[in-house]
This record gives C-alpha cells, structure tokens and sequence, in this order.
C-alpha cells in the first residue's frame, strides 16, 4: 500500500519564506563583492578579466533569480505569517534590484571598452569600499530576520540590536551621498579633457553604484516595518 | 432474541475483528499526525516515538478512555424505540465501525485528511436514522460533540498561544536565554505531568475503582508533576552555549533546550490521543459486548470491560508497528518548520485540551486540535508560514465525512440484517 499522508499539519507548515529571502540576500552580497574586483580589472586595463567577472555578476544574478521565483511561487494569499505579506514580497524585490543594479554595471564594461582616468580612480575606490560596507550591513540586517521569528518581531532586546543596524545603515548611506557627490566633481573637473561619450557613461556609471546604497536604504525601511508596532 | 442467542458468539466475534480493523488504522493512519510533530522536530527519533506511544497509547486508552467509549457507545444513540428488537442496535454498531473504518481506507489511500472522529459519528448517526428513527439521535449530544469540535481547536488554539508568549517573556527576550531556558524548563515539564494527571485523576478513575477526592487528586498530580520534572531537570542540566552554531542562530542552544521537552509533550501527545481516539474504535464494540452479554439489554447499563480497552489499546499499537511509523516518518520529514520550542507549546496544549476532551467524554478530533494548536502559535508570530487554505479543507472533509460515514452505515447496516434477519 502506498504510503499517503493524509496529515493537514504537513499542508499547515509551510517552508519558512525568511529563509530565501537570506539566502538571496546572500547571494546578493556576493554579487556585489565582485564589484571591486571588475573595477580593478578595469584599472589594470585587463579585458579578459573583466569579461570574466562580469560573467561572473551575470550568474549571480541569475542564481538570485531563480530564488526570487521559488520564493514568489510559495507566496500564496492564504498565508499567515509574522509580517504583512506584501511587505515580504517587497522586501524581496528591493533585494532583487540590488543583483539588477550589479548586473546592468557589468555589462556596460563588456559592450563598452573603457578606460579608467586616473583622477577618477581614489573616488571610484573610496564610492565601492563604502557600498561594500552599507550592503555588509544590509546582509547582516537580514541574518537577524530568523531571530526576529523567533521572538516573533516584539521584545526589546532583539529589536534593538536590529534598530542599531537598521540606522548604521541609514548613516552609511548618508556618507555615500557625499562620496558621491565628491567623485562627481571630481569628474566635472576633468570632463573637459575626456572623450563626451565616456563622460556620459562615468555619470552613468556612477549613478548605478550610487543606486545600490539608496536600494540598500530602502530595504532597512522595509525592515524597520516589520518591526513597528 | 433468538437472534442475540443464536448468533451471539459470531456477532461477538465480528464486532472484535471490526473493532480491531479500526483502531488498527487509527495506530496506522491517525497516530502519525499526533507524534509527528516530535519527531519532525528532531526531538525523538522514530524508535523512541513507537516506544513513547506504545506505553502512553495504552496508559491514555486504559486510564482516561473510558468516558469517550461510553459516549460513543450509548450517548448518540436512544435506543428505546428498539427495545424489543435489541438484534437492530447490533447490528446498526457493527455497521457503523465497519462504515467509519472502510471510509477511513478510502479516504487515506486517496490522501485526503478526514477525522477518524467524525466519520464514527456521521455512521452512527446514518444508522440510527434508517435503523430506527431520526427521533432516535440525541441530537442535542450530537450537536454539544458537532461545537466542540468547533471550540476544541480554538481552545488548543488559545492555550498555545499565552505559552508561546510566556516562553518569550521568561526565556526568549532576556539577557541570557539559555540560562533562562535552563531554569524554567523543569516548571514547563512539570506542567506536562500535572496538567495530564490532574485532568485524567480528578474525581478518580471509576472503571478501575479508584476513587480519589479533589484534594487527592491534586497531591498525586502534583507528584507526578515533580517526578517529570526531575527527569526533565536531568536531560536539559548539561546543555552548554554552542558559540558555533550560536552565530548562525543565536537561539541554537536555546531550542536543544526544548528538544528534550518534547519529550514529554510527545509522551502527552500519545496518551491523550489513547483517551480519545481509541474510543472510535471500542465504543460500537462495547455496545455490541454489552448488549449480547446482557442478553438483549439495549439501555447497557453494565460497566465497561476493561479487556475492551485494553483491546483497543492493543489495535492502535499494532497499527503503529505494521504500517504507522511509515506513515510518522513521512509525517515528521514534512514538518521540520516547527522548532522544537513551537512544537512544545503546540503540543501541550493540544495534549491538555485532548485530554480535557476525554475527561468531558467529549469525542474531539486530535489533529484538529493540533492544527489550531499550531495555528495558535501562528497567531503569536512565531511561526514563518502557515497555510491558512487547511482550515478550510478540515471544514470541507467535515462536510464530506458526516454524510459518507452515514450513507455507508446504512448501507452495511441493510447488509448485515439482511444477512442475520
């Protein structure tokens, strides 16, 4: 006789949706650590690698992909969960723009053969060391959300410590806007010297790694929902 | 009457194999879903999960079984009108066990998740509407049985959740959770014990005359309490911070606290699932036992047989070892999403208001109780995600198996006569 259970309870528990969203979260902070090493391949003028490490961006996207999915799919209205549901998802989608943001930077270096000027350089280097660190901070907002279940979003303790994230990520965003703006006149001040086009692009360019500290804010405001009472 | 005389040993004998039949896939099929929880939890492992529902299975059937027998055996069911012809109101039990146990099969090779409960109460009352009246129901018990299964989840429900809370606030959101974990676990243990024995003590156990005043009764379960605790106390004493695994989870150590505590709710578990569940299966035989051996007294004033509950212990047991601990294991690899300091609470309260169930002779649906157990905690948020869709496929299989137990109960009811005359 086959063995069917006919058990409600296996139908009650779902699979935790905090679990992908770390694990996205993950994978996302991955994608963003190649940015300093596309960077530097760029600097050194190496094309290979830069294809390489774009490639590589490409398939952590694709990974972040595919757990972005898996999660929505297991996301039904019928849930009852410890937070709002449409607060999750887009919790999920503003991660997911992270791994986007990665991505459209790659690939502009694979289409585009460019060249580093060198008073650009010290900005761009201080602009990614500071996005690693907000979006280290992100992950590590994240890495509390199964303690937050655990103590089911009250209680002092636990939520204090994710509040003090939560608001050295709002200060780390804060200082990125004025790296930012730094490495903006900095280029302003050599734009004349450059080729127009690549001038578009650097603003571009630093635009997007800008995008990624403005997204990482928005998922410590996603957060700090979960935690209002 | 010459029916009863006639045939006495041979309708005597069939009520044991149906009896037998049915406890047998309450042990295989039902059972699972009460343990389920402890093992999906890595709290016991399959083994230990037979041993713990063998001894607590037969403990909850022996020792607290007898109330719900006897509702189902004479407390759905007015037989006064039969009187004279005590042959129907056999018959009419031996069809509604082999009703509610056939239905069961199907319903469990088709994966569809029905009460055991329900589908021994929609055949009686099938039956006793064809066999001897619709003024035979009780329909005022019918329906006192139809709310708690209503209210029984809620209550599981809410019990669940003001533990889910108190573990927060005593353990969880502290400043050092282990130790506090540490130093109240023995008092959740104890309340395991004393809640369990209290309810199944008060007033004693008549069936096995015991006869303990309230006063009595709360010394002993108070002493069980504390015999709990004390071999709670020596499975969680040697727990240390795994800094390793604390930095993945900080409440990693916390939760092997708890592990061991699901011990005993699993314990709970199986002897309230015993002092309930198994009455599905004994109550029809009592009746027919009863009846036949009185030679034709429908009212079956006599007492219960203890060799009938022990019979009835003894099918859930053979169920488990045949053919439930597959059915466990399926069960406990698919709820792993409840961490052992969840399942504790869920389990508790679901054991405490099962038992209560038992003690009020109440026949309440165990996996029921545990879903609205769970969803208690649900409400608590403390659990990731829970289906809300189940909630209304346990109120469609309500619908489907009242009416299918009774259609066929009277179907087998027409066949039997049919056969004896």
């Amino acid at each position: 006789m086959p063995i069917r259970t006919t058990s409600p309870l296996s139908r009650l528990l779902r699979k935790s949706p905090f679990k992908p969203i770390q694990e996205h979260m993950r994978v996302t902070f991955n994608c963003i650590c190649t940015l300093p090493q596309l960077f530097e391949a760029l600097f050194e003028q190496e094309r290979e690698k830069v294809l390489e490490y774009s490639e590589q961006i490409r398939q952590l996207e694709t990974d972040a992909d595919s757990i972005k999915n898996t999660f929505r799919l297991n996301m039904p209205n019928t849930l009852l969960l410890p937070v709002d549901r449409k607060d999750l998802l887009s919790l999920m989608a503003d991660q997911d723009r992270l791994t986007d943001i990665c991505e459209e930077i790659g690939k502009i270096f694979t289409y585009r053969d460019m060249e580093v000027p060198q008073e650009l350089k010290p900005f761009l280097d201080e602009l990614l060391e500071g996005t690693i660190e907000v979006s280290g901070e992100a992950r590590k907002m994240i890495e509390e959300l199964d303690e937050l279940v655990e103590v089911g979003f009250v209680g002092g303790r636990e939520l204090e410590k994710v509040s003090n994230i939560i608001s050295g990520v709002r200060k780390s965003e804060h200082n990125i806007d004025t790296i930012i703006k730094r490495t903006r006149e900095a280029l302003f001040a050599i734009e004349a010297e450059l080729k127009p086009v690549d001038v578009m692009f650097w603003y571009k360019i630093i635009g997007l790694v800008g995008n990624i500290s403005d997204q990482t804010e928005n998922i410590a405001d996603r957060l700090s929902l979960f935690l209002s009472k | 009457m010459e029916i009863l005389t006639a045939y006495g040993t041979i309708l005597i004998t069939l009520a044991i194999i149906f009896g037998l039949y049915m406890t047998w896939g309450i042990g295989a099929n039902d059972l699972a879903n009460a343990m389920g929880t402890s093992v999906g939890a890595g709290a016991i492992t399959i083994k230990q999960a037979i041993c713990i529902a063998i001894i607590f299975e037969f403990l909850g059937a022996v020792l607290a079984g007898g109330q719900v027998t006897s509702t189902i055996r004479k407390g759905i069911i007015d037989p006064t009108g039969i009187a004279g012809n005590p042959e129907i109101l056999v018959y009419g039990m031996l069809a509604s066990l082999l009703a509610a146990a056939f239905w069961l099969m199907i319903a469990s090779t088709k994966g569809w998740p029905v009460s055991t409960t329900h589908s021994i109460i929609g055949a009686l009352i099938g039956f006793a509407v064809v066999g001897i009246g619709p003024d035979a129901v009780k329909w005022e018990k019918v329906s006192s049985v139809v709310a708690s299964w209503v209210v029984s989840p809620a209550i599981g429900g809410a019990i669940s959740f003001l533990l889910v809370m108190s573990t927060r606030k005593l353990i969880l959101d502290t400043d050092n959770p282990l130790k506090n974990a540490k130093r109240y676990a023995p008092l959740y243990i104890f309340l395991v014990g004393f809640i369990i024995s209290l309810v199944t003590l008060f007033k004693g156990l008549s069936h096995l005359n015991i006869e303990l005043s309230a006063g009595q009764s709360f010394t002993c379960a108070i002493f069980v309490g504390f015999l709990t605790s004390a071999i709670g106390w020596f499975f969680v004493r040697n727990i240390q911070e795994n800094p390793s695994e604390n930095r993945e989870f900080h409440y990693a150590s916390v939760e092997k606290v708890f592990s061991p505590m699901m011990l005993f709710t699993a314990c709970a578990m199986a002897f309230a699932h015993g002092s309930n569940d198994v009455a599905n299966g004994i109550g029809p035989l009592a009746a027919v036992v009863s009846i036949v051996s009185s030679g034709g007294e429908v009212m079956q004033t006599s007492a219960l047989p203890l060799w009938i509950l022990i019979l009835g212990g003894g099918g859930i047991v053979l169920g488990l070892i045949t053919l439930g601990y597959k059915v466990m294991l399926t069960v406990g690899k698919r709820i792993t999403e409840l961490t052992p300091s969840r399942g504790f609470c869920a389990e508790l309260a679901a054991a405490t208001t099962v038992v209560l169930a038992s003690k009020t002779g109440l026949p309440v649906s165990t996996t029921h109780i545990l879903v609205g157990s769970v969803l208690g905690v649900g409400l608590a948020r403390g659990i990731g995600a829970l289906d809300l869709r189940v909630v209304g496929n346990i109120i469609v299989s309500w619908l489907i198996t009242l009416p299918a137990g009774a259609i066929m109960a009277m179907f087998f009811f027409f066949t039997l006569k049919g056969i004896f005359g």
